[in-house]
């Protein structure tokens, strides 16, 4: 099990937060910027053709004897996606700091906070240039076991190709909403391209950067042939001080880059070290930044 | 620092086929990782410079580098200067006398001046030579002219200090003809010695250097021991002497075949000497001891432990007694009378013989048989040989056949000129052997049976010339020295070191041996001229065996006055000049290549440890990362 039942009570009492709320179809239980159809008045508006009858103010109607219809807060359902890396890159590290089981409890958390918030939850993994499977989109808390299931049985492998793999998502989902991607991002194709996709069709990004800590601090040394996991791409290289320093430097510049490109595009960035514990990162670390309350 | 062959460093250049092997055959490990994505965009700024990005901080080439570096400059021999005594021709002469044994500088004199002579070839110069003489009884050449570090040093390592007195006349003639082999100007003696030089040295050719051993003048030593028979015994005399400053109490312990006899406290002015006399002592062989030690038992009597003790070995005289039978015999009363060692009595025929017995019954002309007892037997003209020999007439036809050339009987033997009128006939029997041989019978034969020497001359003495030639006297020397002989030898007050003693076994060739005081053994076949002993070279009591018995006992003592007084001498006399103490006047070089060459198996051993290890000094802790945790730190 990815979770324990004291994680999922403190899972229960909290919500993804969308700062741009997208309509849903059917009744949520969040606040809508559209008006709609739910119990708190809003405003009125006159009545064309075409209205429902059912919502028109009969009461103002009878004293005005002209039809308005009353305008009420609408609550939408939110539509959730939570995209996860699940390439090849991805199996890195080990015992808990394991990226792709980090990844997938990270999955797990938050699609239970979507299910349990009654939105509207997607969870796709991304391989290669396409999602290879995907979960929902489903609602309701009776959907957290299947979705354990789920991700339980996956498995990473496979290349990344993680622009192309965003844009055919971003073409193939029905309802654009809030989307947590889950990803390394080593991409060689870059995920910038993908991003524009998701953010042109709607969708509001959360972009959570996972790394293994011996992605940051690699304990090699000498002279090395690094093959790349996903492509078996050899890379010669003698690590020394002088080189491990400039690593760390060459990593630093690598998520300032991609921060500062989603602070333009108006994404959320959330590096993390795979040795942050997944619930301080899910009850501290994301509530702090808004992402969750 | 300079170098002896500075060519070796261009084998320096050998470190670049390492550099380049290093590059063509760099072994990389694989390691997977998630991407190495990273990686690319980090090295593509610095691949320009890549072949020499990885020989960087390869440790195990670093080591390799460095040890070539050791290597080189190991075998182009670096070298300081340091001053040292003497350079050029040096002609070291070590002095190995008794007084070298000195412990007053630890271990002891000689090892110090074999250190400081250790030294002086330690830093030998290049164009300098080395000739190294052991000054001894008989100075040996231990090197000659040598460049060679390690030779010298063994040769060095092999001398030994002696106990005895040492012959410095001859050690400077050796010193002397080294010198002419060499070139004059440039050659130098060394002494390395604690003075104790005798003033009538010769001159020396070259530069003198002198080289004091030795700090301490405190020695106490038994000068004389000697024991002297009187009327009233047996008389024990012994003589301590303090070359020392200060006046010294002393137990002397006097022992007896290693029983203690005596201890006798004795005061000792500085610089004089203390008696002492035991009388009343055994007339009975034994061997004495006088051996000094401090009062009370403490250890450090005084630098020189050597003339601590003295021996002496007391042997009461052989009697010699011989008793001649004759009705007269002028010829043989005169020559008995006149040989050493013989005490003779004279005995007239029929007289009844003392009830004492002899050690030689001398028969002349005896009409009868005597009754004598198994004693050693010299028969002159016999009428009947009793049970030992048959006689028969007279004959005249003495011309001489023979004499037994090599028959220790007839040394010196010159018969020539012997007429002989007549002699008896005797058969001679088995066990007898033939000295002098006539046509008509045997004229002198001797040999030994029953346990008892007998001789025998079948003439009477009056009825030829021979008591009127030259071989008379030798002829009865000879016989008498077979028949009863003397001691086989002679050495009542003991010898000194380096002395020699005459041994005669006597009684024909018989193999002896000596055992000197370490237990060594020293093997001679004696003749009849007996060995000579010189190996008179340690301290103490020797043994002479012969035949498993032991012949007797002699003791070797130092007894030099020279030697005992160890005061190191702050300037020795050679020729006409007073030569000083040496200041290190010259220059000498220290090489260097032995400490490169350890450093270089060192660094060996730390190469294959990290090779072991498969270690590259990125794995260690970088230096910049430290330098950066060290100023965190602060």
């Amino acid at each position: 099990m990815l979770f324990d039942e004291t994680t999922f009570r403190k899972l229960d009492r909290l919500a993804l937060v969308a700062s741009q709320v997208r309509a849903g179809v059917l009744k949520g239980e969040r606040r809508s910027t559209k008006r709609g159809t739910s119990i708190e008045f809003a405003d009125y508006r006159d009545y064309t053709r075409g209205d429902d009858l059912r919502r028109v103010d009969w009461n103002v109607f009878a004293r005005l004897e002209r039809p308005f219809i009353k305008l009420l807060e609408e609550e939408e359902d939110l539509a959730v996606h939570v995209l996860v890396d699940a390439s090849r890159s991805m199996a890195c590290g080990s015992g808990l700091q394991h990226k792709f089981d980090y990844a997938r409890r990270l999955a797990a958390a938050l699609g239970y906070i979507a299910l349990a918030a009654g939105d509207r939850l997607t969870v796709a993994l991304l391989r290669d240039a396409a999602p290879a499977a995907q979960f929902g989109p489903t609602r309701g808390r009776g959907q957290a076991v299947r979705l354990l299931r789920f991700l339980e049985a996956q498995t990473p492998a496979g290349a990344t190709a993680l622009s192309e793999a965003l844009r055919a998502y971003a073409l193939a989902a029905r309802r654009p909403g809030l989307v947590f991607l889950i990803s390394d991002l080593f991409a060689p194709d870059g995920f910038e391209a993908g991003l524009a996709q998701l953010q042109g069709r709607g969708y509001e990004v959360n972009l959570v950067h996972v790394l293994a800590p011996e992605e940051v601090d690699p304990p090699l040394a000498g002279d090395l042939r690094l093959i790349d996991s996903e492509t078996g791409a050899p890379q010669d290289v003698t690590l020394d001080g002088g080189l491990r320093d400039l690593y760390h430097r060459r990593l630093r510049a690598w998520q300032d880059e991609i921060e500062t490109h989603c602070l333009k595009r108006r994404a959320n960035y959330v590096p993390v070290t795979t040795d942050l514990a997944w619930d301080e990162l899910v009850l501290a670390q994301l509530r702090q930044r808004g992402l969750i309350k | 620092m300079a170098f002896l062959t500075p060519l070796a460093l261009a084998l320096g250049a050998l470190a670049l086929p390492i550099l380049v092997l290093y590059m063509l055959k760099l072994r990389r490990r694989e390691v997977e990782v998630s991407s190495v994505m990273l990686w690319q965009r980090l090295l593509r700024d610095r691949e320009a410079n890549a072949p020499w990005q990885r020989l960087r901080r390869n440790l195990l080439l670093l080591l390799q580098l460095l040890l070539l570096a050791l290597l080189v400059l190991a075998l182009a021999r670096p070298f300081v200067s340091v001053p040292v005594v003497a350079r050029g021709a040096v002609i070291v002469l070590l002095d190995a006398s008794a007084s070298m044994n000195a412990a007053d500088v630890a271990p002891s004199r000689f090892e110090a001046a074999r250190a400081a002579v250790r030294q002086l070839v330690d830093n030998l110069a290049a164009d300098s030579r080395m000739s190294l003489i052991r000054v001894a009884a008989q100075p040996d050449v231990l090197a000659s002219g040598l460049a060679d570090k390690d030779a010298l040093r063994a040769a060095l390592a092999a001398a030994t200090v002696t106990q005895g007195p040492v012959d410095w006349a001859a050690a400077f003639a050796l010193a002397s003809g080294a010198v002419r082999g060499a070139r004059l100007d440039q050659s130098t003696i060394v002494i390395v010695s604690d003075g104790g030089l005798p003033d009538d040295l010769p001159p020396l050719p070259g530069e003198i250097r002198y080289v004091p051993i030795g700090s301490s003048a405190e020695n106490l030593a038994v000068a004389a021991l000697s024991l002297r028979g009187t009327g009233a015994g047996l008389q024990l005399f012994a003589r301590v002497t303090n070359a020392g400053d200060t006046a010294r109490t002393v137990l002397a312990s006097i022992t007896v075949d290693g029983d203690l006899l005596s201890a006798q406290q004795l005061d000792v002015p500085a610089g004089a000497s203390a008696d002492l006399v035991l009388d009343d002592l055994p007339d009975v062989p034994a061997a004495y001891a006088v051996a000094l030690s401090v009062p009370g038992g403490a250890e450090g009597l005084d630098a020189l432990a050597l003339d601590d003790t003295a021996w002496a070995i007391y042997q009461p005289p052989a009697s010699g007694r011989a008793l001649l039978v004759s009705p007269g015999n002028v010829f043989l009363e005169q020559m008995l009378t006149a040989l050493p060692g013989l005490q003779p009595f004279r005995l007239l025929p029929g007289a009844q013989p003392p009830d004492e017995p002899f050690d030689l019954y001398i028969l002349d002309s005896l009409t009868d048989t005597l009754a004598v007892p198994t004693a050693e037997l010299l028969v002159v003209n016999p009428s009947s040989g009793g049970d030992l020999f048959q006689v028969g007439e007279v004959f005249t036809n003495t011309q001489l056949v023979r004499v037994a050339a090599n028959d220790p009987l007839a040394q010196y033997l010159d018969w020539s000129a012997v007429r002989v009128l007549q002699a008896r006939r005797v058969s001679v029997p088995a066990w007898a052997r033939v000295v002098v041989e006539a046509e008509g019978g045997p004229l002198v034969f001797a040999g030994e049976t029953g346990g008892r020497r007998v001789a025998v001359i079948t003439f009477r003495l009056q009825d030829s010339d021979l008591p009127l030639q030259l071989a008379f006297p030798i002829l009865i020397s000879n016989l008498i020295n077979y028949l009863a002989p003397a001691q086989a030898f002679s050495a009542p007050d003991g010898l000194r070191v380096g002395e020699t003693l005459l041994i005669k076994p006597g009684g024909g060739d018989r193999a002896i041996a000596i055992d000197n005081p370490d237990g060594v053994r020293y093997q001679a076949a004696a003749t009849e001229a007996g060995v000579l002993f010189a190996d008179s070279d340690r301290l103490g009591v020797y043994t002479v065996v012969s035949n498993q018995s032991v012949l007797g006992r002699f003791a070797v003592n130092l007894f030099n006055s020279a030697e005992s007084a160890i005061r190191p001498a702050a300037t020795i006399r050679v020729g006409r000049a007073d030569v000083p103490a040496s200041l290190e006047a010259e220059v000498g070089q220290l090489e260097l290549w032995p400490w490169i060459a350890a450093a270089g198996v060192g660094l060996l051993l730390i190469e294959w440890w990290v090779y072991q290890r498969g270690a590259t000094l990125p794995a260690l802790p970088g230096w910049r990362g430290w330098f950066r945790r060290k100023k965190n730190a602060a």
